[in-house]
């Protein structure tokens, strides 16, 4: 058994060498379907970070009235934070929320001469709330609606909610719509895996056959395919591994820009999975390959 | 006619292949042939030779009798049995059957690979079975870099590394000129001197004629004719 497993790998060996062009293509096809996975993937990756960003600047705002003592707002804020579901609340004092106006507005000078002409700061402190998981948001307005104090002069929530009922609407329809294309892809990619291994095998039937003449077993025919195809596999899953990190250093950059003020690493993202997502792949790679080789030899070999 | 013998190498009894819809390759044979002999099948094309071949090597299963080679009853014999078959009964073609990306050493060394055989062995007998059929100076040589006197001597050396007691070669010569064609004869002769049963597939008059060996005649899947010392008659 030890002896013909040698064999398999040496014939297997040969057979790539001298069918060196074959043996190109053949890798060539492997690493297009596994980049493409690759790139699907981190197409999913971007999206989930770029929803995440987006979720992560959802907060509500309660306002304080003018009289309100700083020592109040705290005590308030220190209230509010003991709340289930609240990440943080940041205290934004009125001569915060005066100066961030002021920056929000320094190219409207009608405004800023508006606000000259008023003798003292019109805005109110603020409390800015940010919560633990936006999927709880419900609960935390309800939370937040049940304080009751003397200090605060509005908290109208609604827009929030609409808003936050929209951006769920459009995170399941992208996970909807990404899971579906990955499903197509992934398949579209086995029929590619499948059919380039059965391609490379049909071009040695005459061989096969040739084979099964002079004596050889069923295992003896189909182990030197299957070795290959094990080799092939391996080889296209680490040029693609190569390829995509090349390609993960070009897209970083415009990430960077993208996702501003906001910690995404792609390539950190695919370093920290590597083993996971390569050899899972892999795996599925040598599956899908196997059972092609199986089933080509089986088909060729009857002579 | 020759007559049943019990020390028959290869022994069919009322042998019928009959494919769909209903079309007789082979009629009733009956045909026994002793070991060492060297037994000429002709016939016309189409006459049903290469599905007696096909039927001997495992390949094709008569629809009726009984096929045996030696004691073994090859008539139902199992997929898994036929490697073990092609090694007591070696088959060569007109068309040689070599892998064109091994060279000649490769190609003889694979049978014997397929049987498990260990390399030490395979080192010391590719070598010797390759100076028997003079091609001692081109085994490394690829099948496309030889002439096809040349495959068709390296086709029969990888048939006889087995060492098997039927050689069945079916239009050997289909695609040598004469003078090539006469050397693998002459050498199949020396391989049935060494006791090898040698079944020649052929209608080649002129080859037949000068052997002077036995001759069966198949006509429409029937055997019209076996003589001792026969002479192509069609």
């Amino acid at each position: 058994m030890f002896i013909a497993l040698l064999r398999a790998i040496k014939f297997s060996l040969q057979d790539i060498a001298r069918n060196v062009w074959l043996s190109i293509v053949t890798v060539i096809i492997l690493i297009l379907a596994f980049f493409s996975i690759n790139l699907l993937l981190s197409v999913q990756v971007i999206s989930d970070a770029a929803i995440d960003t987006v979720r992560d600047k959802i907060d509500v705002s309660m306002y304080m009235k003018a009289e309100a003592q700083e020592s109040e707002i705290l005590a308030l804020r220190a209230q509010i934070s003991a709340l289930n579901n609240v990440r943080e609340v940041i205290y934004v004092s009125k001569q915060q929320a005066l100066e961030d106006f002021q920056t929000q507005h320094k190219n409207d000078p009608d405004i800023l001469e508006a606000l000259r002409e008023l003798d003292s700061n019109p805005l109110s402190a603020s409390l800015v709330i940010r919560p633990q998981d936006v999927n709880h948001y419900d609960s935390l307005i309800a939370d937040l609606n049940r304080i009751s104090s003397p200090i605060i002069e509005s908290r109208n929530f609604e827009d929030h909610k609409l808003m936050l009922e929209k951006i769920n609407t459009i995170t399941e329809r992208v996970n909807q719509a990404g899971f579906a294309v990955s499903l197509l892809f992934i398949f579209i990619t086995l029929l590619v895996l499948y059919n380039t291994i059965r391609v490379a095998i049909y071009t040695h039937r005459s061989e096969i056959g040739i084979m099964r003449l002079v004596g050889a077993s069923d295992w003896f025919i189909r182990a030197p395919f299957i070795v290959s195809s094990i080799i092939y596999t391996l080889i296209g899953i680490i040029l693609t591994a190569g390829l995509f990190y090349l390609f993960l250093n070009l897209l970083q950059p415009y990430l960077e820009t993208f996702f501003m003020n906001y910690d995404f690493n792609i390539i950190n993202y695919f370093s920290e999975n590597f083993l996971q997502f390569f050899s899972l792949q892999f795996l599925g790679g040598v599956l899908i390959n196997i059972i092609a080789s199986l089933v080509a030899v089986r088909k060729y070999s009857n002579v | 006619m020759q007559n049943k013998n019990s020390n028959s190498m290869i022994s069919l009894e009322n042998v019928s292949k009959i494919y769909p819809p209903n079309i007789k390759a082979l009629d009733r044979v009956s045909l026994h042939i002793k070991a060492g002999e060297f037994v000429s099948l002709v016939g016309q094309s189409g006459t049903g030779k290469t599905t007696l071949v096909r039927c001997l090597i495992g390949e094709e299963r008569p629809s009726e009798g009984k096929i045996k080679i030696g004691d073994w009853d090859i008539t139902k014999i199992g997929k898994r049995e036929i490697p073990y078959l092609r090694r007591q009964v070696a088959v060569i073609f007109q068309d040689f059957k070599l892998l064109p990306k091994k060279t000649l050493y490769e190609n003889v060394a694979f049978a014997l690979e397929v049987a498990g055989k260990s390399s030490a062995k395979i080192k010391s007998i590719v070598p010797q079975v390759m100076k028997l059929v003079g091609l001692g100076a081109k085994m490394h040589r690829y099948p496309s870099e030889v002439s096809g006197g040349e495959q068709q001597r390296a086709a029969i050396a990888r048939a006889l590394v087995y060492q098997p007691k039927i050689l069945l070669a079916d239009e050997p010569t289909g695609n040598l000129d004469s003078i090539n064609a006469q050397e693998i004869i002459d050498l199949l002769k020396k391989i049935n001197e060494f006791g090898t049963t040698v079944v020649l597939v052929t209608h080649n008059r002129e080859i037949v004629n000068r052997l002077k060996r036995r001759v069966i005649t198949l006509h429409d899947g029937r055997v019209i004719s076996d003589q001792a010392i026969g002479k192509y008659i069609l």
